[in-house]
């Protein structure tokens, strides 16, 4: 009746922009042991910043937002996509802060807190922003549709994948091969001992929440053109990267990605096959794994565990 | 744990302190600004937090998804009143029993978790549920919800109260809520408490003692589930309807915040201050500006920074002070106790 | 009820609306600071009337919530400046529903047994007026359900003291169906959300596409909260129909919308879409998105005497807010409204019942209502039947609010859902419990 292949590369798109979603996520619970209920926000808060920048109205004064406005929307765009999650990473900042009285504490104060800040951040984005849609452009390049096995495909979902991609890959780097990558992984199974190896401990969270941040806000500019941009959008984008992490085993940045994937590829092939079960899908596929693999795909012991 | 003699109590003076204000509230509601609905909202979602923090406070189990129970037991309460029998105690008895069924397969599967594992089980579960509610529409009525659920009469044998205005339904709420709380503070404070409190403790030394701790943790999921869903049930007459919105996930951890805020890991009685305090300031602040949310968000950031035990565990603490200050001074010579 | 005489006068209890900063300045309106207090006078001693305003401010309706807000608002002050209704003057207090049945019931109990008000106004989301209803129906309040378009509401969920002011998506496929299977068609695809919205809506539209000789090739179901369509955009392409009807709701619909135009699937070579209703306060957010033949109860460009005027004075009661002109959340609010202080007039009351029976059935004239036909309250399922408009993106604006192409519009009797008034079962009027103000 009709091919399986447009829905498997359609699935794999998917999954590549929800681990760019959840990779934010992924490090501060794994070198943290923090749920960080504000991620939804700050996913926003990037698709806002970048609104602000790209959008028709900078908020500048006149004669220079008419400058602004005469460069391309390229070169705007692609400054968006730096500016805005470094924005958001000085909301970070704030935010963290506020998280290191919490530090060693049952991890649910961390939990309140953050869903104080969820709940700031997005009514602070409906009085700033107002409640409606707003549409965030995107270069005439990057988007429209191609023609490909008699298909119409959206050229920006590949872009989209692409820079979700590089973003996974950098993170990737980092971690495997920077020295702040072994301090952070070390970090994440003993602080003690990071500690006694002279590692300044609060800089190092501090540091990973930004980056956390900053992915999260990276994450709502690139989704947003597919999405829309409205004050609650963040919601929408928390619950799969919660359950793409214990999918995926917390602390595991492999597990994450693949978790990922699979979920996309889930709700993709039952987009298409039984449409009305596609949501449920990635839920279903959880209690699967998880009832046969205690601690997701790669998951490691957990201090959130005790 | 300080050793206290009213813990052996069936009656203890706070509770019936409790109970004493309580039942005044619709005396002076109206004077002080609210309506007997917000009372008759706080008394349901205090029986839900008080069965909530069974779970969390009393076994340190983090759950996610305990609105489904609170839903189910809402949607049973409505089934039973309109395909088996419009009684009041038929329908209750359904509302707990879903709720514990419900409690039962969830944690069937979840009972060997921990963690952030359960916490996050919970939620898939969770939204597992509400995804049913929404999607089965012949039984639930789907997003338009399960109407006209009626404020069914309380029967005692031949005596009848009616319970369907919001003052004599608040009564009636209220003196389930002191049976609960009877039975709860019997069950927190019974030997199986107490190895309920020894596995949020450590799971694993409570293993080492012989305990069974799958068979703990699954039957404590049971009996908090089954009062969630008899919290649901009543809700569902108070609203005399229901919908898939109590199990959604904000709602679910809405239930977690309210424990917390009070204090619920610290304090039995943290929940039902934490429902009280976060269910007046969103109906005030709500009230006075559509902005609610930034206020109410701030007051837990804030609560977080400078009173993260919470409020009751705030007021524990001064009290304990208070109690040392005054030992301290009574036996001056005596070494002053630690804690 | 026991109600305290001294409620609503403590300044903590002032109803602030601060939905946004640009609003921000209009603070303070309430029962003893309002405007006109001291330039108005109105009958001396005479005690106000005080509605409640159930709209959403935030959740997934809180853009249109508003919307409807700010022109349930208007209609009041014109009122207020004229002297009042009855030579009372009208109050209003608010307060976020939050898009959540939850807080929909709380909100109507507090409205009705604390602030004393006798009418309630507002909803969007169908759950959330079917918990108002509820609430309303015990006290014997009346509720204006101005923007719920699920056909049940007119339907089994029906009340004596509901009144239902939207077109619904019945209407809306009446209006659309018929056309397109003889222009464009035989061959549907129906993509359809998982709830119940969806399936009434599908199941309206099936059975008139069946009954003007086209065929449902295939029906595909779209749970709620789908952000991403590209799988079911695909199988459209595989599957090959000539006409796609949706019945997708909300931010589903805007996903979706933006999903569509990415793939340009709206232009020559693909598929014709029948949308169904598009809200204003959505479109006004994405208009290079719209997509499609979909249904509307008012555009701020048809041509018709008193609609200029209505958008000035519109724009001038919300200067620098989010929106720049009404579109139909906007003009069902305020038609509504109106209707309910001329009821009160002719009623020469605020009793309920008074109240009930001057609605039901009554014509409004097409020139009032600014439509093209006359409408009126149907007494039988107490739904406004009125004239329904079709309209597609247009391609040729005339100014940078013209989003719509009026294509069509079609006669109340045209549109009716014949299925109604069999699902709808009103209590006799003396079975309502009696509320005056």
């Amino acid at each position: 009746m009709f091919d399986l292949l447009p829905h498997l590369l359609n699935g794999l798109v998917l999954g590549l922009l929800l681990a760019l979603i959840a990779l934010g996520f992924m490090l501060i619970i794994g070198l943290m042991e923090q749920i960080n209920l504000a991620h939804g926000s700050l996913f926003a808060l990037g698709a806002y910043f970048a609104l602000m920048l790209v959008g028709p109205k900078p908020p500048l004064p006149a004669d220079l937002a008419a400058q602004w406005l005469q460069i391309p929307l390229g070169w705007r765009y692609g400054m968006a996509l730096i500016i805005a999650p470094c924005l958001a990473g000085i909301v970070g900042i704030a935010v963290e802060l506020c998280m290191r009285r919490t530090y060693g504490k049952d991890p649910l104060y961390g939990l309140l807190l953050t869903f104080g800040v969820a709940l700031v951040l997005e009514e602070i984005i409906r009085l700033t922003w107002g409640t409606r849609d707003h549409v965030l452009p995107v270069p005439a390049g990057m988007s429209g549709a191609f023609l490909f096995s008699d298909l119409i495909w959206s050229r920006y979902r590949f872009y989209a994948a692409g820079m979700a991609a590089v973003a996974i890959g950098l993170v990737w780097l980092l971690i495997e091969k920077t020295p702040y990558g072994a301090m952070i992984k070390a970090g994440a199974h003993d602080s003690e001992m990071v500690r006694a190896l002279g590692v300044n401990l609060s800089k190092l969270r501090l540091g990973v929440f930004v980056l956390g941040t900053m992915l999260a806000a990276f994450a709502g500019i690139v989704v947003a053109p597919i999405w829309g941009i409205r004050p609650h959008m963040g919601v929408d984008a928390v619950v799969p990267a919660f359950l793409i992490i214990v999918l995926g085993g917390i602390g595991s940045f492999w597990g994450a990605v693949i978790a990922s994937l699979l979920v996309g590829l889930a709700v993709g092939i039952s987009g298409a096959y039984a449409s009305e079960w596609s949501l449920l899908s990635m839920y279903l596929l959880l209690v699967a794994v998880v009832s046969i693999r205690a601690r997701g795909l790669f998951g490691k012991k957990s201090m959130l565990e005790v | 744990m300080t050793g206290s003699s009213s813990e052996a109590r069936l009656i203890t003076p706070t509770m019936l302190g409790a109970w004493l204000v309580l039942a005044t509230v619709p005396l002076w509601i109206n004077a002080i600004g609210l309506y007997p609905y917000i009372g008759v909202e706080i008394v349901i979602w205090s029986i839900y937090a008080l069965a909530f923090n069974l779970v969390l406070g009393t076994s340190g189990l983090p759950s996610f998804g305990h609105g489904a129970f609170f839903g189910v037991g809402a949607y049973a309460f409505g089934l039973t009143q309109f395909n088996i029998a419009a009684n009041l105690w038929v329908c209750l008895a359904g509302a707990i029993l879903a709720g514990a069924f419900a409690g039962l397969i969830v944690g069937l599967l979840i009972a060997h978790r921990r963690g952030i594992y359960f916490a996050l089980m919970t939620i898939a579960f969770g939204q597992i549920f509400w995804t049913i509610s929404v999607k089965w529409h012949s039984v639930t009525g789907g997003e338009d919800g399960l109407l006209n659920i009626l404020r069914l009469p309380a029967t005692f044998g031949v005596v009848s109260f009616d319970i369907s205005d919001n003052e004599t339904l608040y009564y009636f709420v209220l003196a389930v809520f002191a049976v609960v709380v009877m039975l709860l503070w019997r069950l927190v404070n019974s030997p199986y408490g107490r190895i309920l409190s020894a596995i949020r403790q450590s799971e694993t030394r409570t293993a080492h003692l012989g305990y069974n701790v799958w068979l703990y943790k699954l039957s404590v999921i049971v009996i908090s589930a089954g009062l969630s869903g008899f919290a649901g049930g009543l809700f569902a007459m108070a609203q005399r309807s229901a919908f898939p919105d109590v199990m959604n996930l904000a709602q679910s951890g809405l239930i977690v915040m309210m424990t917390l805020v009070g204090g619920g890991l610290v304090s039995f009685w943290g929940p039902v201050i934490g429902v009280i305090i976060f269910l007046i300031a969103r109906d005030v602040i709500g009230a006075m500006t559509n902005a609610w949310a930034l206020y109410f968000g701030a007051m837990f950031v804030l609560l977080v920074l400078f009173r993260p035990e919470g409020i009751a565990g705030g007021a524990k603490l001064l009290m304990e002070r208070w109690k040392a200050r005054r030992e301290a001074s009574r036996v001056l010579s005596s070494a002053p106790r630690s804690g | 009820m026991k109600k305290n005489g001294k409620a609503g006068h403590g300044p903590s209890r002032r109803s602030v609306l601060k939905g946004s900063l640009m609003t921000a300045s209009l603070a303070g309106v309430g029962a003893f600071y309002g405007p006109w207090e001291h330039n108005r006078a109105f009958a001396q001693g005479k005690k106000p009337i005080k509605l409640g305003l159930t709209n959403d401010a935030s959740g997934q309706f809180g853009n249109s919530g508003q919307d409807e807000h700010r022109a349930i608002r208007m209609a009041i002050d014109e009122w207020n400046a004229k002297g009042g209704v009855l030579g009372r003057k009208i109050e209003w207090v608010t307060a976020d529903t939050e898009s959540s049945p939850a807080a929909g019931t709380r909100v109507a109990e507090r409205f009705i047994t604390r602030e004393d008000c006798p009418i309630l106004i507002g909803a969007l989301h169908s759950g959330v007026a079917n918990a108002i209803t509820q609430v309303a129906n015990k006290y014997g309040t009346i509720f204006f359900n101005t923007n719920s378009s699920a056909p049940s509401e007119a339907g089994e969920n029906c009340s004596r003291i509901k009144f239902v002011w939207d077109g619904n998506g019945t209407n809306f496929s009446k209006a659309a169906v018929a056309n397109a299977v003889k222009s464009i068609g035989k061959n549907w695809l129906l993509l359809t959300n998982d709830y119940v919205w969806g399936h009434s809506t599908a199941a309206a539209t099936k059975a008139l596409i069946e009954a003007n000789g086209g065929k449902i090739i295939d029906n595909l179901l779209v749970p709620q909260n789908t952000r991403d369509f590209t799988s079911y955009l695909l199988k459209i392409q595989q599957i090959k129909p000539q006409v796609v009807g949706t019945a997708i709701a909300g931010d589903d619909n805007k996903a979706l919308r933006e999903q569509i135009t990415q793939l340009k699937l709206d232009q020559a070579g693909g598929p014709a879409w029948i949308n169904n209703q598009q809200d204003w306060p959505d479109v006004w957010g994405a208009p290079e998105s719209l997509f499609g033949v979909f249904g509307t109860t008012f555009y701020h460009k048809i041509d018709l005497p008193g609609i200029p005027e209505f958008v000035k004075k519109w724009q001038d009661a919300n200067k620098g807010g989010p929106i720049p002109v009404p579109g139909n959340v906007s003009y069902n609010g305020y038609v509504a409204t109106h209707e309910l202080f001329r009821a009160m007039e002719r009623a020469g009351s605020t009793n309920n019942i008074a109240l009930i029976k001057a609605l039901e059935g009554h014509k409004m004239s097409a020139k009032d209502r600014m439509q093209h036909f006359d409408a009126y309250i149907d007494p039988v399922t107490h739904q406004v039947q009125q004239t329904i408009y079709l309209a597609r993106k247009n391609t040729k604006p005339s100014d940078n609010t013209d989003h719509f192409e009026i294509l069509s519009w079609a006669e109340p009797k045209d549109v009716m859902d014949d299925a109604a008034p069999t699902k709808c079962k009103l209590v006799p009027h003396d079975k309502v419990p009696s509320v005056d103000a």
